[in-house]
């Protein structure tokens, strides 16, 4: 064996040594015992607490996200709305301050005929069901 | 592993209880080895080896042979490791450094004798992969594949670093013997 060699032997040699009684303390078995005990009355309490803050976490969430689209949605609305406001101001003001179509009684016959036909139709659909 | 092979009998006899008593002993000085290679620290290490146990205790009901049991529990006691690594990281930073500095050269040493301390100092020196290999492959008659499975690392890659962590030890300790001369 060259010296080389040699001194690789004794390396290894006392490596073993320095790492050789590397090992958790006495007792280790019962502190893990002792560990899990606690574990197994504690671990339900805790599942049902984590449930509940998730639930929770989810909620908060699924609410948020409802608010912004809602938002958004009514944001688009009038948008939409005041755009036709925009577009047709002139008619709409002439609509409100003209003569009004009320006026015309063959108009208001007829537009009441309508509505009691339509109501009974509808009267009539939700009783056969 | 033999060990093993009775293990997952009981596991899948539905006997995780005994399953776990024949696990505890057959694993822990390799838990311990591989949370203290990478904590450094003893008693961090047995804290996470306690941990690793108590999830293992947890979950061992649910192992379903996948995966090697060896390996599912290298897995578990490496992500236990790294997150107690990273706790201390954030309690390091909120502390006094010098203080910590102290804890952990005093917590870190394994029992040695004291001609073996210009060693340790030089195994202390070495980049982390290379000291978590040189600390398993010696802790115990490991082959380098078990090593590279505890580390979850290719085998010729824990080859690699043993070879370069013998190499720069050598060459410490050469220095260390010249000096001392």
């Amino acid at each position: 064996m060259n010296s080389g060699e040699s001194r690789q032997v004794e390396l290894d040699t006392r490596l073993r040594r320095l790492h050789g009684g590397l090992d958790a303390g006495a007792g280790f078995e019962g502190r893990v015992m002792r560990r899990i005990a606690t574990a197994a009355t504690t671990a339900p309490r805790e599942n049902l607490r984590a449930q509940f803050e998730l639930r929770r976490t989810q909620l908060r969430r699924r609410l948020l996200r409802e608010a912004w689209t809602s938002g958004i949605t009514i944001m688009g609305i009038g948008a939409c709305a005041f755009a036709l406001l925009w577009r047709f101001a002139p008619d709409i003001q002439r609509a409100a301050t003209g003569p009004s179509p009320l006026n015309d009684p063959n108009l208001l016959i007829g537009g009441t005929i309508a509505f009691l036909a339509g109501a009974i139709w509808f009267v009539f659909r939700r009783a056969r069901g | 592993m033999p060990a093993d092979d009775a293990i997952i009998s009981l596991i899948q006899a539905g006997r995780a209880g005994e399953a776990f008593e024949r696990l505890m002993p057959a694993y822990r000085r390799r838990v311990f080895g591989l949370a203290y290679s990478l904590l450094r620290d003893r008693g961090a290490a047995e804290d996470t080896a306690q941990e690793v146990f108590v999830k293992l205790w947890q979950a061992l009901p649910r192992y379903d042979g996948r995966a090697q049991l060896s390996t599912w529990i290298y897995a578990i006691t490496r992500n236990a490791a790294i997150s107690a690594l990273r706790r201390r990281r954030r309690s390091v930073s909120l502390s006094d450094p010098l203080v910590e500095q102290e804890v952990e050269s005093r917590g870190a040493r394994p029992a040695a004798e004291p001609e073996d301390e210009g060693l340790w100092r030089a195994v202390g020196t070495l980049p982390d992969k290379q000291r978590q290999a040189v600390t398993l492959y010696y802790q115990e008659e490991r082959t380098v594949e078990e090593v590279a499975a505890m580390m979850g690392l290719p085998v010729n890659t824990v080859k690699t670093h043993l070879h370069r962590a013998r190499a720069a030890l050598a060459t410490a300790l050469g220095a260390e013997g010249r000096e001392d001369a």
